[in-house]
């Protein structure tokens, strides 16, 4: 186990670094506007020197040694657009802390219910938990969220007695863009859970567990619960981690200091270097969900052994 | 004879499917014995499984028991169940794997994967014996050795996955002893196996009968198997016991057709160039009444009757009895096929 995972984590760093080599050699290519805020009103020798300040003049294979030495010392470079001349950490120090609290409530929060949810589903098949649970994830699959983004937004400020907009240190204002953001993922994972949870009910170990005198209650939470848990757990990891992005929509409905949409932002404004430390991140954040996936996995199936080769048994 | 464990009378099973009745038991009568092995045989959809399951509640939601009860005489304090009679799950849960325990067709699939086989054992153990976690596992490891797995403590750690599927019978039937039955119903346990491990599992449900004090109900299609372990036999066509005797009365002197027509069907040894032979024909429908002898249209030597009444069952001696006209004293002499007459020489089996 802890050599698959050396070996694991040495192959992330490798994809990582290609991906990064990638992007960078890409941003190269882009107009070089990106790199002065008020590039319309300078002169050509001015826009060289600047350049040549910037090294971007150098050839590509320096410049990339370079990048990754800098970022070897945490330097991701400085914003010269967005924010012209403040180090791109400094950015993302301000505004991802707020997307993960944000998306980490609400990821407890949608575990919380929709795993109990589901399971209750399942135990409930066809009664009437099942249905309404049913409806409320129909509803949400159907309807586009930002419908109802909007109205849990104009009715819940109302019934809170809360201003539109986000207050980071009221926590009062922290209850609707957290609820906003689960109802999604509560209908995910109730839905997901009570699947996968009928399909187990229907194996011959479930029927062998009942013929030996486990209670109904018992089948379900001590045998089925589990086994049909495995699938899900791949996606948590990836899941948690993914709040560092941020959601552009209720970021933007909250005004939200955060993460959301930022990426697109920046790559609207040409701002190069910002580029580079959010597709960094972002890349990492995928890397490592997946590997967290499959390493829950391991730990939750003892059938998947990731140290032995495929077929050994 | 022995004590009764068990007595079904006139049991009548219906399935509910799109709004079909399908009659699976049609009208079963049996007696199980302490200590016996009452090896029921039949063809696929003869309703085999469908009737043990009653016994256990398990039937599939469905499914009901229109008519006729079944009376558990084997709890602790003597106190006759009728178990036709028991609605709620809850009233279940006294009966399944404390009085009546079941073991699986396929071992590879009736084991929870995520499980210690340990675990699993010990979770009958601890449900059906007051024992304590540590006295529960020094039980289960008792278990484990009984069912001839080698090394009990190191398997006791393992998975379902780490074992072949004759260890993983094993495991089931260790599962199904843990409960500490005192009926245990076999539902084709060595259907799913290699033909090597057929013997061995079934010397050791043999010898666990004999340890355990049981009375076994084994399921099977293999008339091999039946001649080997049981000590009654029970016929079944279409959702009816159509032929019910010793192992030597079915063996060396079967009367219902259809029994014959089974036994007709064992491959014979050293019989070069000629066909196997086979029944002709389907079972009959059961989502339409049967009427009279239900293999009477699979029958060439059918009589008229047997198209228009149902037989009743004829007593051939206190232990035998079968449901077919050709018992009756004004039906005419027909003789059983010739491989009848082969088995009693013992050119067969």
């Amino acid at each position: 186990m802890l050599k698959y995972l050396a070996k694991r984590i040495g192959r992330s760093l490798i994809t990582l670094v290609i991906i990064l080599t990638i992007v960078f050699c890409l941003l190269r290519l882009m107009p070089i506007e990106g790199y002065f805020p008020n590039y319309e009103k300078m002169t050509p020798q001015q826009i060289q020197v600047g350049l040549e300040e910037m090294g971007l003049t150098d050839p590509l294979p320096v410049q990339i040694v370079r990048f990754f030495k800098d970022l070897l010392h945490g330097d991701l470079g400085t914003s010269r657009i967005y924010r012209a001349n403040v180090a791109v950490t400094e950015i993302l120090a301000d505004k991802v802390p707020v997307s993960i609290k944000l998306g980490v409530f609400s990821m407890i929060v949608s575990l919380l219910i929709g795993i109990p949810m589901g399971a209750l589903m399942a135990r409930y098949k066809y009664r009437f938990f099942d249905k309404l649970g049913t409806m409320f994830i129909v509803c949400i699959q159907a309807i586009p969220a930002a419908v109802y983004f909007l109205y849990i937004q104009l009715y819940g400020t109302q019934i809170l007695n809360v201003g539109l907009l986000f207050d980071i240190n009221n926590p009062k204002y922290w209850i609707l863009p957290v609820l906003s953001m689960s109802l999604n993922n509560i209908a995910f994972y109730g839905m997901w859970l009570r699947r996968y949870m009928v399909d187990e009910s229907n194996k011959d170990y479930v029927k062998l567990a009942k013929a030996k005198g486990v209670s109904e209650g018992g089948v379900m939470f001590k045998h089925i619960f589990r086994n049909a848990f495995v699938p899900l757990a791949q996606y948590i990891p990836t899941a948690f981690l993914n709040t560092v992005i941020g959601s552009i929509y209720i970021e933007s409905l909250y005004s939200v200091p955060g993460m959301g949409g930022l990426l697109v932002t920046v790559i609207k404004k040409h701002d190069n270097t910002m580029v580079q430390g959010i597709v960094l991140l972002y890349a990492c954040v995928g890397v490592l969900g997946l590997m967290l996936g499959d390493v829950l996995m391991v730990i939750l199936d003892p059938r998947i052994s990731l140290g032995k080769k495929e077929g050994d048994r | 004879m022995a004590e009764k464990m068990l007595t079904v009378e006139n049991l009548e099973i219906k399935f509910d499917l799109r709004g079909k009745k399908l009659n699976a038991i049609r009208g079963i009568s049996l007696d199980l014995y302490k200590g016996e092995i009452l090896a029921i045989v039949g063809e696929s959809g003869s309703g085999k499984s469908v009737f043990t399951k009653s016994f256990m509640g398990l039937l599939e939601q469905n499914g009901k028991v229109t008519d006729g009860t079944i009376m558990y005489y084997g709890c602790d304090d003597g106190v006759p169940v009728e178990l036709t009679s028991l609605k709620k799950e809850k009233e279940w849960y006294k009966i399944r794997g404390h009085e009546i325990a079941m073991i699986m067709q396929d071992p590879m699939t009736s084991l929870n994967p995520l499980k210690t086989i340990g675990a699993q054992i010990m979770e009958a153990v601890l449900l059906h014996q007051h024992l304590n976690r540590a006295e529960a596992k020094a039980k289960t490891l008792e278990y484990l050795k009984d069912v001839g797995i080698q090394d009990p403590e190191r398997r006791f750690e393992q998975y379902p996955h780490e074992f072949s599927g004759g260890m993983r019978q094993r495991v089931v039937i260790a599962i199904a002893i843990a409960c500490n039955p005192q009926i245990l119903i076999c539902d084709e346990p060595t259907t799913a196996l290699d033909v090597t491990i057929q013997a061995q599992i079934l010397d050791l449900i043999k010898e666990l009968r004999h340890k355990y004090k049981l009375s076994v109900i084994l399921i099977t299609h293999d008339l091999g198997v039946v001649a080997n372990i049981a000590d009654r036999v029970a016929v079944m066509y279409a959702g009816d016991i159509v032929e019910i005797g010793t192992s030597e009365d079915i063996f060396y002197d079967p009367r219902h057709p259809y029994t014959w027509a089974l036994l007709s069907s064992l491959p014979q040894i050293g019989v070069k160039g000629e066909n196997l032979f086979s029944i002709p024909g389907t079972p009959p429908n059961l989502f339409t009444e049967v009427k009279g002898d239900a293999f009477a249209p699979r029958n060439p030597k059918a009589l008229k009757i047997d198209f228009i009444e149902r037989p009743p069952y004829f007593e051939v001696s206190p232990t035998h009895k079968a449901r077919t006209w050709l018992l009756d004293p004004r039906a005419p002499k027909v003789d059983p096929p010739e491989v009848v007459e082969k088995i009693r020489n013992g050119g067969l089996i």
